[in-house]
């Protein structure tokens, strides 16, 4: 009779096990996507951002018009090669009104019908978003990032709960930029050695960070999860390693992370080290 | 060695119909005169495009300076490098003056006011040494940021030319007097040469000083 | 019976007897063609240099880490062979520079400028051969100076071929090899601008009677264009190099800021403004001349006068004057006033329109020939296809939008090889193998020539299609192990796939060598003053090769550079080309007879 109590909590016990041991592997899990994907076959890489889809969108018009541009000049020439050649008299020609009317209408027609359509939607899109900064600033619960690039890193500032940057509650990070999914990020960067060129591939843009000024980027990230951060201008030998890791939360998730990595920047605030004090002003009109 | 390369100024070969007015036939160019005139031109203007860009730069690091000239550092003189601008000016007219004469084949004319440039060309490179060793002396060094920077390197830029410019001179007041000693096209563009170096000085000395 | 024209011609370029000693003769010579053959070795044998560097750069993202076969262990022994990052950046820069400046250059211009210019204008020599040879001196100068600059122990230049202070100046790049490169590149400045007053002097002034402009062959327009350019643009290069070449040897502060200058500090973005007023210019430069090769080219192996000639002719000529107007396209992410960048961005959406009416003219000409497909042609037919890749794909980067994502990534990097690595250098390989019979009196093998072509043409589509499959997928240019991104692992397999074709493309460039070798120094038959039956002076008025003082008499030139298949000329002569300067059985000029197409 002893047996059943026994078997009772051998039982309890495999349920707490497994449960356990469940939940750990849920943990184990949500840790699986914690970690940069590499991307799926050789297109684009994942657009994870809000206005991405605009330059994809123009990226595929130009695709798909110059395929059919250089495809129909291709048969033509090939159509030629294969049935002008010796056996066939040449004509004597230099070219007549209708044949360079040809040309002619051919050319307009592309510089209209695809450099006009180029230039008009890229104006748009510059203009509306991506080199828009005001309104970036302006929309509701941006988040400003100062960011430091030197050889060979990416050192990060936010401002902290006083939302002024260059005091002890600023959060800085190493190679490490997390975002809340939505809202505008505006980043003002800089450098303090060489020209650098912060690139977020996943985001479809990118801006250089050059000494002596400071330049301005913006994007909304739309999926969370973890993107790299590359640098796209040629830094130096160790160019090939300035990677960093963009996070995106959840705007609760970021909210959180932020209050309390300022509260540790805060305690850990020493006026001394003037290294960790590269922050500046601000800057609404660079 | 430019103007030796371009001033091969052998007459032309063709009989010489004649004309009333032996001076105009005189200074008539031979073809070979016209081409290496043309090429002296496109020389000069593609020079000149170096220098547009020093300007540029001297314009665009001044214009990102807080102040012109940085407080922190002594102004530049005025009086000493205006009386350079006077100098090269001078220069320029006495050379100007041994073209036309040697053209006209007056060679000891030629070769006395060859000489006067030469001379008042080195005179401006004297007296610029004179500005850039007070300057020196005040601590005002390459090193101390854009404003000396561009003011070295283009002050030193100018100077390299006038240089050239000198050597050709002094050979050409050498060799002028004697009759067979110079192509006309020789003096003429190093003429021309000389002239470009003077107007560059009369940009630098505004851009540089007086602005 | 010759005529005033020619008399005068004659009077102002007396025949000058051939100099005799062996040193004026084959070394120090101001004969144009002796010249332009230096020229052609001087740039093949660095198109040989920056094509092996090209091959250990495809070896580094093939097999990163491992050691480079043969060449290694002699290159970098210290590293027991393996490329290492420091190492690699002086590959890519030096492949950049050495390809442009020392291997293309010199061919395209320093060649075939000094040959073709005085033979196909009808001149005896360029207008100032001294300085002629002055130009080639100071090229191969500058050709030592980047050859020493690889035994500085520092190495060699490392900042990229653009150069980009703060990296190029002592902040980022100490040591002698660095400032040796950027004297080279200074010095084959101002050997470019002497040849460029050469060339553009020669062609207004040195034309025989009757070549008037719209009768210069597309050649020399290509030719004279690309030297107004040279004479414009290269001088704003030379400045930037000597300063940036102050900001490394005597302090100055041009290009230092931030941090890294003590005090005030310059403008690094000023060193790119410079840099591009020129660099954009200098990729029409690389261009112009092959397209005007392609367009004599085309239409004498097509057997038909080039479609709308003076069509070709403006618009090259806009080309060249848009050209300086477009350079910002480079510097759209260097934080440019957007009105600026919206101003570039249309200019070199418009300049697309004169490339397109070129390459058009290409196929019209070509349209119901009666084309003849020896190796030429089928270099000049690879190069319009490898261009219209090229240029088309120019036309993502002219968006500043896209441009944001493909900026820097080896989209770039495929778009520029289509363009000047294939359409330049191919077109380039068009000239040497129509020339040859002209330059050296025989005329290549053809097999050799056809194998040759197939391994280039094939090679060079896969290895730059590569470059711009990776780049659409986002990897960044000038990375010594792209794969330390995650984004980028699964593109490790197409950048060895890349580098497979790269290197058979490489094996091919022998057939080349071994061609070249073998012609010259073998028993190949003469090929006589006209084996392609062409129509321009330097085929029809004088012998291959020709003499010293280039023709017995001056021609005088009474047509246009493309008369073929014109039926009149059939019935006058019995044969379907009529040469520049020929007068016809009867002097009479046939009338253009304009049939219909
Ligand atoms: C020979 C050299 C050459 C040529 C001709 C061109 C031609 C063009 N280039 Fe290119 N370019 C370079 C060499 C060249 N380029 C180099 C070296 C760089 C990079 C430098 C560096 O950063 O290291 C560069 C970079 C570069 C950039 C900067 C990219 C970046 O850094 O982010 C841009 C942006 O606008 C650009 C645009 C263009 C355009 C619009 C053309 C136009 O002129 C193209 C016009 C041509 C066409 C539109 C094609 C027309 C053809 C057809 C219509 C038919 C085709 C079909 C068949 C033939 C079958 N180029
Ligand atoms: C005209 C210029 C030119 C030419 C021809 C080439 C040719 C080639 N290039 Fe180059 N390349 C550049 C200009 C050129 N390139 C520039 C400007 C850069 C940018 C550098 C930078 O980022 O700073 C670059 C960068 C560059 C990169 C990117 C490096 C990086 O970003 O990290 C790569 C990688 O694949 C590459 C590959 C190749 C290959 C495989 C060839 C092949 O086509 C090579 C094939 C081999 C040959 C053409 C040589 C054949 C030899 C002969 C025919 C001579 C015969 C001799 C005798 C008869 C005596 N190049
Ligand atoms: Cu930082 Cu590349
Ligand atoms: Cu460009």
């Amino acid at each position: 009779m002893t047996a059943p109590r026994v078997g009772r909590t051998a039982i309890a016990l495999a349920v707490s096990l497994v449960g356990s041991a469940a939940t750990l592997a849920a943990l184990a899990g949500g840790a699986a996507w914690a970690a940069p994907l590499p991307e799926p076959g050789y297109g684009l890489p994942r657009d994870v951002s809000v206005d991405g889809h605009r330059i994809d969108h123009l990226l595929y018009f130009t695709l798909g018009a110059i395929t059919v541009v250089f495809a129909v000049v291709a048969a033509l020439l090939v159509w030629s090669l294969a049935r002008h050649n010796r056996e066939h008299p040449a004509l004597y020609s230099h070219g007549n009104g209708r044949s360079i009317a040809v040309v002619v209408g051919a050319v307009a027609a592309l510089l209209v019908g695809v450099d006009g359509y180029l230039f008009v939607h890229t104006l748009g899109d510059m203009r509306s978003t991506f080199w828009n900064f005001p309104r970036a600033e302006a929309a509701e619960g941006a988040v400003r990032i100062e960011v430091n690039a030197h050889q060979w890193s990416w050192d990060a500032r936010y401002p902290g709960a006083d939302g002024k940057f260059g005091t002890p509650d600023d959060v800085v990070t190493l190679d490490d930029v997390r975002v809340p999914v939505g809202v505008p990020v505006v980043v003002q960067l800089a450098s303090t050695d060489v020209i650098h060129s912060m690139y977020l591939p996943n985001f479809r843009v990118k801006q250089d960070a050059v000494p002596g000024t400071v330049t301005r980027l913006t994007f909304r990230a739309k999926v969370p999860g973890e993107y790299e951060i590359a640098c796209a201008q040629h830094c130096g030998a160790n160019h090939y390693k300035m990677r960093g890791v963009l996070t995106v939360l959840a705007p609760q998730a970021f909210r959180e992370w932020l209050a309390e990595a300022g509260e540790d920047a805060r305690r850990a605030y020493d006026p001394e080290d003037a290294e960790a004090h590269w922050g500046w002003e601000w800057r609404t009109e660079p | 060695m430019l103007g030796a390369t371009l001033g091969r100024g052998a007459a032309s070969g063709l009989p010489a119909p004649d004309v009333p007015d032996l001076k105009a036939y005189r200074l008539r160019p031979s073809e070979e005169e016209v081409t290496s005139y043309v090429g002296m031109v496109i020389f000069l203007g593609s020079w000149a495009m170096m220098f547009a860009a020093l300007f540029f730069a001297y314009a665009v690091v001044r214009v990102r300076a807080p102040g012109w000239p940085p407080p922190d550092q002594p102004p530049l003189p005025i009086l000493l490098p205006g009386l350079n601008t006077a100098v090269i000016a001078a220069s320029s007219a006495a050379v100007a003056f041994a073209v036309r004469a040697h053209a006209l084949g007056r060679h000891r004319r030629a070769a006395r006011a060859l000489g006067l440039g030469a001379g008042l060309g080195a005179l401006f490179l004297a007296l610029q040494a004179v500005v850039w060793a007070g300057l020196w002396r005040d601590g005002f060094l390459p090193s101390g940021g854009p404003y000396p920077s561009a003011f070295y390197a283009l002050t030193a830029f100018h100077a390299l030319h006038v240089l050239v410019g000198l050597a050709a001179l002094g050979v050409l007041a050498i060799r002028a007097p004697s009759p067979r000693g110079l192509s006309r096209s020789a003096v003429r563009l190093w003429g021309m040469f000389w002239h470009f170096v003077g107007a560059v000085w009369g940009a630098l000395y505004v851009a540089l000083y007086l602005l | 019976m010759s005529t005033i024209a020619q008399v005068l011609a004659e009077a102002s370029q007396p025949i000058h007897p051939p100099p005799t000693s062996f040193w004026r003769r084959y070394v120090f010579s101001t004969d144009h063609k002796v010249i332009a053959r230096q020229f052609l070795w001087a740039g093949l044998l660095f198109l040989l240099l920056g094509g092996t560097l090209a091959m250990l750069i495809r070896w580094q993202w093939a097999f990163p880490y491992r050691p480079v076969p043969a060449l290694g262990r002699l290159l970098f022994g210290s590293s027991g062979g393996v490329i290492g990052p420091a190492t690699y950046q002086h590959l890519f820069t030096t492949h950049g520079l050495v390809m442009i400046f020392f291997a293309v250059t010199p061919v395209l211009i320093g060649c075939f400028g000094n040959f073709l210019i005085p033979l196909m204008i009808g001149a005896r020599d360029m207008a100032f051969p001294r300085l002629n040879m002055y130009s080639l001196w100071t090229f191969l100068l500058s050709q030592l100076l980047v050859l020493a600059s690889f035994l500085t122990d520092l190495g060699s230049a490392g900042a990229g071929w653009t150069t980009f202070p703060p990296l190029s100046t002592n902040v980022g790049m100490p040591g002698l090899g660095q400032t040796l490169v950027v004297a080279a590149i200074f010095v084959t400045g101002v050997s470019s601008t002497m040849g460029a007053i050469n060339y553009v002097t020669t062609v207004i002034r040195m034309r025989a009677p009757g070549m008037g402009y719209l009768r210069l062959p597309l050649t020399v327009w290509g030719l004279w264009l690309t030297a107004i350019l040279n004479a414009l643009f290269v001088p704003v290069l030379g400045s930037a190099a000597l300063l940036l070449l102050l900001d490394r040897n005597f302090g100055t502060q041009f290009f230092i800021a931030g941090a890294s200058a003590v005090r005030g500090g310059g403008d690094p973005i000023l060193f790119q403004h410079l840099f591009w007023i020129f660099g954009h210019p200098e990729v029409y430069i690389l261009i112009l001349p092959a397209w005007g090769i392609l367009g004599d080219v085309l239409a004498i192996f097509a057997r038909k006068p080039h479609h709308w000639y003076k069509g070709t002719v403006w618009a090259m000529v806009l080309v060249t004057v848009l050209s300086a107007m477009v350079y910002g396209h480079h510097m759209f992410v260097t934080g440019m006033s957007p009105l600026l960048g919206e101003g570039f961005m249309l200019f070199t959406l418009l300049i697309s329109a004169p490339s397109m009416v070129v390459v058009l003219n290409w196929v019209a000409t070509l349209w119901r020939g009666s084309l003849r497909f020896d190796t030429p042609m089928l270099f000049a037919l690879a190069t319009v296809f490898v261009f219209g890749v090229g240029g088309l794909t120019g036309l993502f980067l002219a968006d500043i939008s896209m441009d944001l994502y493909l900026h820097d990534t080896m989209f770039v990097v495929g778009h520029f090889h289509f363009t000047m690595a294939a359409a330049s250098f191919i077109g380039a390989m068009t000239g040497v193998y129509f020339w040859f019979p002209k330059l050296f009196g025989r005329s290549l093998d053809e097999r050799l020539g056809r194998a040759h072509f197939w391994f280039t043409f094939v090679g060079i589509t896969a290895v730059f299609a590569g470059q711009l499959v990776v780049g659409w997928a986002g990897q960044q240019r000038r990375l010594f192990d792209p794969f330390q991104y995650t984004f980028i692992q699964g593109l490790r397999g197409l950048n060895q796939w890349t580098s497979y074709a790269a290197f058979a493309l490489f094996a091919g460039q022998f057939l080349f060598v071994w061609n070249f070798f073998k012609t010259l120094f073998g028993k190949a038959a003469p090929a006589g003053a006209n084996p392609w039956e062409a129509t321009t002076l330097e085929w029809t008025e004088t012998s291959s090769p020709p003499p010293f003082h280039n023709f017995d008499r001056i021609p005088e030139v009474v047509r246009g550079p493309h008369e073929l298949s014109n039926p009149e000329v059939r019935r006058l002569t019995g044969r379907d080309y009529a040469g520049q300067a020929e007068v016809l059985p009867g002097g009479g000029e046939p009338g253009r007879a304009a049939a219909g197409v």
